[in-house]
């Protein structure tokens, strides 16, 4: 079985989300000019960007961490205006489709990492104990840490907390995986693990949306690269022709800068 | 041993109050702790100002105001009851501050990724913020209950018959030398009293640390 398989069931259809005239500010501050993306089913999309460029707001904004000031957000036949009260229905549908792994873990600290597998599958779909169990040791088994399930985080290296992270996300059936900077809290080396059970995810088939400084990445496993610069995306497209003829001054200067380092 | 054993005959109501208090202390601490920290400003300047008011004003004036300040009806407190009342409502401003403290230096993250996860408010608070937060403050919630157990001794000036009220009594009836045998043995019973708190309280720490870190 492969990953989204199990993340799936092999039931749940693949899901896109789209994302239209997003617009954020703190105050006077404009973090997020009219941002609009579409993600089709069954695709991995880039984020990258020179910090600041509002990438990871962004990224909040789509399951709503942050709130958007203005735009719509549809998915999964639900179509949500977060400038307007957002029903608890709609955002508990959002989140249960969308699933995200943060660059700090964000493990919870006082259980083991199958229980902070199981825990969310108990009280989001409430899936008994055993069922939950069963689940979380599957899929931590798929990210190579089966021997770490009665262990807490603390006791785990941050590649494999990372990787239990992912797995709990992976727990509740997501469509669609955000991954907000998934490597930069990690030294190199322990990043290339996350990296690989991410590259099995897109092979299967999962919808996902990755801010990432990991241009490597982003050039062999994205289908679309999008770069944001200035709260904004200045640009898109296949990541290869992106990357070897951007058509944006502020493109060619931000890979300049991480390529040719 | 004629001190020892009066002082002895105030030990439960002494035991009695000061669990009492706590108890009262602890329910209602979680509330006034997330009214504290709540986002509706409303309900966040009521919270602080209760806690404000009842830790502005000494536990003695409290205990004499709920004594001898309340008549509702025919309903007058007796000493035990404006005793534990009086205690309860000072350890539940004290508490909910420590737990507020606890509470927002649970990281960030743990909320958000509780939201992320789809995981109700319920859920949240009691499954991953409150638990965090416990561990932060139940050394500082130790210190607070053997700080009780002290400050109950106040409630001998409102006749109730504790540890300290019945050491006075004695004194009072043995005017020698005598009469100072019972001031020092109920110190070194609020000393005996204190020791399993605290080690119990170290204990718990520990393990808990150990449950996280090993």
């Amino acid at each position: 079985m492969t990953l989204s398989e199990i993340a799936n069931g092999k039931l749940a259809p693949r899901t896109g989300i789209k994302l239209d005239n997003i617009s954020k500010r703190y105050g006077d501050h404009i973090v997020l000019d009219d941002v609009s993306l579409h993600v089709e089913p069954g695709t991995v999309t880039a984020l990258i960007g020179p910090s600041g460029a509002g990438k990871s707001t962004f990224l909040r904004c789509i399951n709503l961490l942050e709130r958007p000031d203005s735009g719509t957000i549809q998915v999964a036949e639900h179509t949500i205006q977060p400038g307007k009260d957002v029903n608890a229905r709609d955002l508990a549908a959002l989140r249960r489709t969308v699933g995200m792994v943060f660059q700090s873990f964000n493990l919870f600290p006082h259980m083991s990492a199958l229980k902070n597998i199981s825990f969310p599958q108990q009280k989001v779909l409430g899936r008994s104990r055993e069922e939950a169990d069963e689940r979380s040791m599957q899929l931590l088994e798929r990210v190579g840490l089966k021997e770490k399930a009665g262990q807490h985080p603390g006791r785990c290296s941050g590649g494999q907390q990372q990787r239990i992270a992912i797995a709990r996300a992976l727990a509740l059936d997501p469509g669609i995986m955000l991954f907000d900077e998934p490597t930069s809290a990690l030294d190199p080396e322990v990043g290339l693990e996350v990296l690989a059970v991410m590259r099995e995810l897109a092979a299967d088939g999962m919808t996902m949306i990755v801010v990432t400084h990991e241009m490597q990445f982003a050039r062999d496993v994205s289908d679309t690269l999008v770069v944001m610069a200035d709260c904004k995306i200045i640009e898109q497209g296949d990541p290869r022709a992106v990357m070897s003829d951007p058509q944006e001054a502020r493109t060619r200067r931000f890979l300049r800068a991480v390529l040719e380092r | 041993m004629d001190a020892l054993s009066a002082v002895l005959q105030g030990l439960p109501m002494t035991l009695g109050l000061t669990l009492s208090a706590f108890a009262i202390g602890i329910v209602g601490a979680v509330p006034l702790a997330l009214g504290l920290s709540s986002s509706n400003l409303p309900v966040r300047l009521a919270s602080r100002l209760f806690v404000d008011l009842v830790r502005g004003v000494p536990i003695i004036v409290w205990l004499f105001l709920l004594k001898f300040g309340i008549q509702i009806g025919t309903f007058k407190f007796n000493p035990v009851g404006a005793a534990i009342v009086g205690l309860g409502i000072v350890s539940v401003a004290y508490l909910a501050e420590i737990l507020r403290g606890g509470l927002q230096s649970v990281p960030r993250g743990q909320g958000e990724a509780s939201h992320a996860l789809g995981l109700a408010p319920a859920d949240t608070f009691y499954g991953v913020l409150a638990p965090q937060a416990f561990r932060i403050v139940s050394p500082s919630i130790a210190t607070y209950l053997t700080g009780l157990l002290k400050d109950s001794s106040i409630a001998s000036t409102i006749i109730v018959t504790e540890m300290v009220f019945q050491s006075q009594a004695f004194a009072r009836q043995h005017p020698t030398v005598e009469g100072i045998l019972p001031y020092i043995i109920v110190g070194v019973l609020y000393i005996v009293l204190s020791l399993p708190v605290a080690y119990l309280s170290r204990r718990l720490d520990s393990r808990m640390r150990k449950a996280i870190y090993a």
